[in-house]
């Protein structure tokens, strides 16, 4: 990110405060897009997850695997999803990955056999590594006043259902929340594939202005439909980064 | 649903002193000591309830031995299903305590409890004085469910494996049709009351470690509830439990914990070590071991009690036994090896001391090559010694001890092994030494092998070989050479004398016996026979004649790999009172021709060939068919021959080769016999015994007929494949004649032609010249010979032209120049000077188109019209041969004397016949001259010289005879 933009990657590292630096980011905006697609497409894949946890806690039966589905209200809808900025669409899916690794941590205590649990660790390192992409996109992002946007709720990624759940109703609404999981991470990648698309097509008119306009296209449209604050887009902050 | 399953959770004993005096007194009246401020409470994960209540109007000082009769009803108070009398001690004030654990999870159903008590007489129990049952009290869990439509119980039970439990649900809505499962597979329930059912499940089994799902839904919604019940195994009593020393400091004791309970999170199970002499108990860390701290007032005895508990059960071992009977010693260490020299060394060791100076009795075992060859068993106190003797030069050896209590053998200690290596020596053994010996080009090639010793004869590394060559026609002419190791052969070029070689192999301490050989310039290999001998899996079995005379040995010599250039010499050497060994290798391959030569050894160390036999460790079926040559065919015979087939090359002996020959018609004749291919075919087999023959005749054929042919060869094991047999027609029977007549007619036919091509000018030149010599013609020499000797031929000058040819030549028409019109010649006439002119003037020559097909019909001479009184002035030609003859004598005349350069005047031969009939196609009128006409030079005939014909009609057709005033075309 250029100086320009220094006051808006101070935003940005706020933002992503409690995210760890994995290394230095990388400045390549469809790169990291890529990067960031394949790894929701890789992370939208049941078996890598939710299979495992049906497995393990008996859910494979008939009559009871069909109540594993997501809660609604879960996770955010891949249409609100659409609706968000581009950078509210990463700091939700930051926060709600977040809720995710806590809500894994206390699933692992209902997981016993040593193999699944370092299958779910391989879960937990994933997640972290997207997370830390999000943090890079974030500072590919043209900073803008948008810090005040609210962040859409997810109830059901709480780090953990009422307590005083029992066993069977725990479990089953950890299967509900690994599918809404899986769900999200799908919608997650349908909306980074459509940033792509706006890239790509911003690449045949201008190589570069393209990207902004479609960046700002794409703001304006959910500005438009939740009536977010206006994006304004300082001169020069976009230099370094494409999108926004 | 049991009652019978149903039991107190705990109890309270507690001591009663009964006064007999107080049970006279209240006999007749209610029981002062009645149970009140009875408190029910639940406990949902246990399924317990828990009963409090005190006793009414019992002093303080008081204690009462009472007992409670507690009874429990479930749904109703008249469905009473369990009484139990509870017997304790009571003391004034106290609050009591009963629990009751139900089968049935308290939430499924309402209870009811009261209780009543009597003064407990131990003695007397049937006249017990009972006080007035206390009021029922209610519990009822449902209340408190809350409002959701379905409740599924008990929640989280661990139970373990094998054991019976009870599930219940509780709907809000009798409308609801409930199903419940387990695992997926739908159970058969118990109502209660209308909301209420049961479900007993019995010795349910462990599942998985996250327990079992149990689950009820509404048949018609989405409402899903259930529980999970955790089923563990059994908790198994712990195995192999024993306790050990190894510094009498510590007790190491260990067992093997069995299975586990599959609930390691929900059903933890702890180990605990009790020592009854001590009274002192340590909970293990460990599932399998613990430690336990010897006392240092020197206690010999321990009984010790381990048990492993859980939640569900526990278990207990025992074991008594004395410290001293249980020294497990540690491993000897400072192992070293002292005075190591060529056979011998003597080990030492050390102990660790365990305080009280026991014996220790040490095992030690001494491993060569990997093989335990010493053992040998010491006592020791602390530090222990052995000499191991017998040992080999140069060799490394392995030695390890261990240790036990000597007193009281417990086990032995770990092993601590050590190496070393015994001192090198001089080898001990001569180097088993061959050669090969090859003439080339006056010399002798020799070739020496030898093989490396032994370990136990090289007594060391070798490091070279010398190799002395000793003159045996010089004694005084040595030649040494020494061939670093770890050569195992070398070269030497001798000349044909005889030489003593001595090879010695040699280490760092010093040099090996000579090994001896002698060689000399003739080998003499050739005048002994071969052999064959037959191998078998274990090798070849060899004998030979004992050798009279003084032998020293024998050697049998072979290659393991015969077809390679090296063929990897091997050599056995033998006694000199054997005659037989037996060849084995594992190079040896079935279908590999092994040749073995046996040698003898004379006491001056001279080998000379005895015997050769050759052989095959196992005869394979002939791989391969000879490549057979077909000759001779004939309409009754033809002759195949193989003659460079090898027999020496193939996998067996070949014994021989089966001709087969296939044929329409089927019939073997005599030396053949009918044989059956494997594709069921019939064909004749001929045999042919001797290998070494490698041709054959085949005869008795039909002419023109078809026949196949298949050589093969055969040995023991059977014979080569039946590959693609040959196939061939003999031809008929007048074939051979024909060709024989024919052939030399063609070649003389041919021969003909060639010559006459070749010779094409001067047959022409003889027979048909384009222009024909008068001179040379024989006619001519016959008519001057015989009628008329003035007769000569015209000269060219005596010619006069009187015409010229005009040839049109027409340019670029594009027309071929022999079409009709392109060569029409058109002709200009000359007239003579005189105009009348009668007598004889020069004759006229014209152009002969008698070769010209295309401008015969309009440029021959024998086209010219015959004017009609030509006759009379042809008159000097008294025949058409006498004319021809003057032509042709003239015309080659004046043909000679164009020079070159006017070859545009053609001249051609006149003695092409003429064309009759054609008279009426010559043109009426002479053609006018175009440009670019050609001239060509038309002789005139002197008249003189023409002479006149005999015949108006003579067919002169090249002549022009020309009248006055009158011009013929």
């Amino acid at each position: 990110m250029g100086t320009s933009a220094e006051p808006h990657s101070l935003v940005l590292g706020l933002l992503f405060l409690s995210m760890p630096a994995m290394g230095s980011c990388s400045d390549k905006y469809p790169e990291l897009l890529g990067q960031l697609q394949k790894q929701a497409d890789f992370m939208q894949h049941t078996n890598t997850l939710l299979d495992l946890y049906i497995r393990s806690q008996g859910l494979d039966k008939n009559g009871l695997k069909e109540h594993c589905r997501e809660r609604p209200g879960a996770f955010p809808s891949k249409d609100a999803l659409q609706r968000l900025s581009r950078r509210v669409f990463l700091r939700t899916l930051d926060t709600t990955l977040g809720q995710v690794l806590l809500r894994l941590a206390a699933l692992e205590q209902d997981i016993p056999k040593a193999q699944d649990l370092e299958m779910l660790s391989g879960v937990k390192l994933n997640i972290r590594g997207f997370k830390n992409n999000i943090h890079c996109m974030a500072q590919l992002l043209p900073g803008s006043s948008e810090t005040t946007e609210p962040t859409p709720t997810s109830p059901g990624a709480s780090p953990s259902p009422t307590p005083t759940l029992d066993t069977f109703q725990r479990r089953l609404e950890g299967c509900r929340f690994l599918h809404g999981y899986h769900r999200f991470m799908r919608s997650v990648g349908q909306v980074f594939r459509e940033w792509g698309k706006s890239l790509s097509r911003s690449r045949r008119h201008s190589p570069h202005q393209g990207l902004l306009k479609g960046a700002r296209r794409m703001q304006l449209s959910g500005r438009n439909k939740r009536l977010m604050p206006r994006v304004q887009l300082a001169p020069g902050s976009h230099r370094g980064a494409p999108g926004g | 649903m049991s009652i019978s399953h149903e039991f107190t959770c705990f109890s309270l004993h507690q001591s009663l002193f009964l006064l007999p005096a107080f049970s006279a007194k209240f006999l007749s009246e209610p029981l002062p000591w009645a149970p009140e401020s009875l408190k029910v409470s639940i406990n949902s994960t246990h399924q317990c309830l828990h009963l409090q209540w005190s006793v009414h109007n019992l002093a303080y000082h008081q204690e009462l031995k009472m007992v409670f009769q507690i009874e429990i009803s479930r749904i109703k108070t008249s469905n009473v299903i369990w009484v139990e009398n509870y017997s304790t001690t009571v003391k004034g004030n106290q609050l009591l305590h009963w629990s009751w654990e139900s089968q049935l999870p308290l939430e499924c159903a309402k209870h009811f409890i009261r209780m009543r008590s009597a003064v407990d007489d131990a003695t007397t129990p049937e006249q017990r004085f009972w006080s007035n049952w206390s009021s029922w009290e209610e519990v009822d869990v449902q209340n408190s469910l809350g409002h959701e439509p379905l409740f599924v119980f008990p929640k989280d039970k661990l139970v373990e494996e094998g054991s019976n439990v009870t599930i219940c649900y509780v709907s809000r809505s009798q409308q609801n049709n409930i199903s419940c499962y387990l695992e997926g597979v739908r159970m058969q329930g118990q109502q209660l009351d209308p909301n209420v059912s049961m479900f007993n499940l019995h010795n349910v089994a462990f599942i998985r470690e996250t327990g079992t799902n149990i689950y009820c839904k509404v048949d018609r919604g989405d409402d899903i509830k259930g529980i999970v019940l955790f089923v563990s195994k059994i908790l198994e009593e712990p195995k192999d439990f024993s306790c050990e020393t190894r510094d009498f400091q510590t007790l190491s004791c260990t067992w093997d914990p069995g299975r586990d309970t599959g609930l390691l999170k929900q059903l933890p199970q702890s180990y605990t070590l009790f020592e009854s002499f001590s009274g002192k108990k340590t909970l293990c860390k460990h599932k399998g071991w613990c430690n336990w701290q010897v006392a240092p007032e020197s206690q010999e005895m321990y009984n010790f009690t381990l048990t492993a508990e859980n939640y569900l059960r526990k278990r207990s071992v025992h074991i008594l036994f004395n410290l001293t009977h249980r020294v497990h010693p540690m491993a000897p260490f400072n192992v070293l090896f002292k005075d190591v020299s060529v056979t011998n060394a003597t080990m030492t060791w050390k102990v660790h001391s365990t305080g009280n100076y026991y014996t220790l009795l040490c095992q030690v075992e001494l491993y060569g090559e990997g093989k335990v060859i010493q053992k040998h068993n010491v006592s020791v106190k602390v530090n222990g010694e052995l000499v191991l003797s017998g040992l080999e030069p140069d060799t490394e050896y392995s030695a390890q001890v261990r240790c036990a209590n000597a007193n009281h053998f417990w086990k032995w200690s770990e092993w601590t092994r050590q190496n070393f290596t015994t001192v090198e020596a001089a080898p001990s053994e001569a180097p088993d030494v061959w050669r090969n010996v090859k003439s080339v080009q006056g010399y002798c090639v020799v070739t020496l092998f030898w093989k490396p010793l032994s370990r136990l004869q090289a007594n060391g590394e070798i490091l070279f070989y010398n190799i002395v060559v000793e003159d045996l026609d010089r004694p005084s002419g040595l030649q040494l050479l020494s061939v670093p190791a770890p050569a195992n052969r070398t070269e030497l070029t001798l000349d044909q004398r005889a030489y003593q070689i001595h090879v010695t192999a040699n280490n760092s301490v010093g040099t090996s016996p000579a090994s001896v050989l002698v060689v000399s310039g003739d080998p003499g290999d050739e005048e002994v026979e071969e052999e064959r001998v037959k191998g078998t899996e274990d090798g070849f079995s060899l004998s030979w004649k004992p050798q009279p005379g003084n032998i020293t040995g024998y050697i049998v010599e072979w290659c393991d790999r015969p077809r390679d250039p090296l063929c990897d010499l091997q050599w056995k050497h033998l006694g000199p009172n054997t005659t037989s060994t037996v060849i084995s290798s594992d190079a040896f391959r079935p279908g590999v021709r092994y040749n073995f030569r046996i040698y003898g050894i004379s006491t001056e160390m001279v080998p000379y060939l005895l015997e050769k036999k050759t052989g095959y460790s196992q005869e394979l079926a002939p791989s391969d068919n000879p490549r057979v040559v077909m000759s001779n065919l004939t309409s009754h015979s033809f002759t195949l021959s193989w003659k460079d087939y090898s027999t020496e090359s193939q996998p067996s002996f070949i014994r021989g080769y089966h001709v087969y020959l296939k044929s329409k018609a089927g019939q073997c004749h005599p030396g053949s016999e009918k044989a059956v291919l494997s594709d069921d075919s019939v064909c004749c087999k001929y045999k042919i015994d001797d290998p070494k023959q490698k041709m054959f005749v085949v005869g008795n054929l039909q002419p023109e007929s078809f026949y196949e042919f298949l050589v093969t060869p055969y040995s023991a094991v059977g014979e080569g494949p039946h590959g693609a047999f040959t196939k061939v027609t003999t031809p008929d029977e007048y074939s051979p004649m024909l060709i024989r007549i024919i052939l030399p007619m063609i070649f003389c036919i041919l021969l003909i032609m060639i010559l006459c091509y070749l010779k094409s000018q001067w047959m022409k030149e003889k027979c048909y010249p384009d222009i024909p010599d008068p001179y040379k013609s024989s006619v001519l020499s016959l008519i001057k010979s015989k009628e008329n000797p003035r007769l000569t031929i015209m000269n060219i000058k005596d010619c006069v032209p009187d015409t010229i040819e005009v040839v049109n030549k027409h340019e670029g028409t594009g027309k071929s120049p022999t079409e009709p019109e392109a060569a029409k010649p058109t002709y200009l006439y000359l007239l003579p000077a005189e105009e009348s002119y009668s007598g004889p003037g020069p004759c006229i020559c014209f152009e002969n188109f008698t070769y010209n097909q295309a401008a015969s019909d309009s440029a021959s001479c024998g086209h010219v019209p015959v004017p009609t009184k030509a006759p009379s002035q042809l008159g000097l030609l008294t025949s058409s041969e006498n004319l021809l003859t003057a032509l042709e004598k003239n015309c080659m005349n004046s043909l000679e004397e164009i020079p070159a350069g006017e070859s545009s005047l053609n001249y051609v031969s006149q003695v092409a016949s003429p064309v009759s009939g054609d008279k009426s196609s010559l043109p009426t009128n002479p053609p006018q001259p175009e440009l670019c006409s050609e001239y060509k030079m038309q002789m005139a005939i002197p008249l003189g010289l023409a002479a006149p014909s005999s015949s108006g009609s003579s067919s002169l057709s090249s002549i022009t005879l020309l009248d006055e005033g009158e011009h013929y075309h």
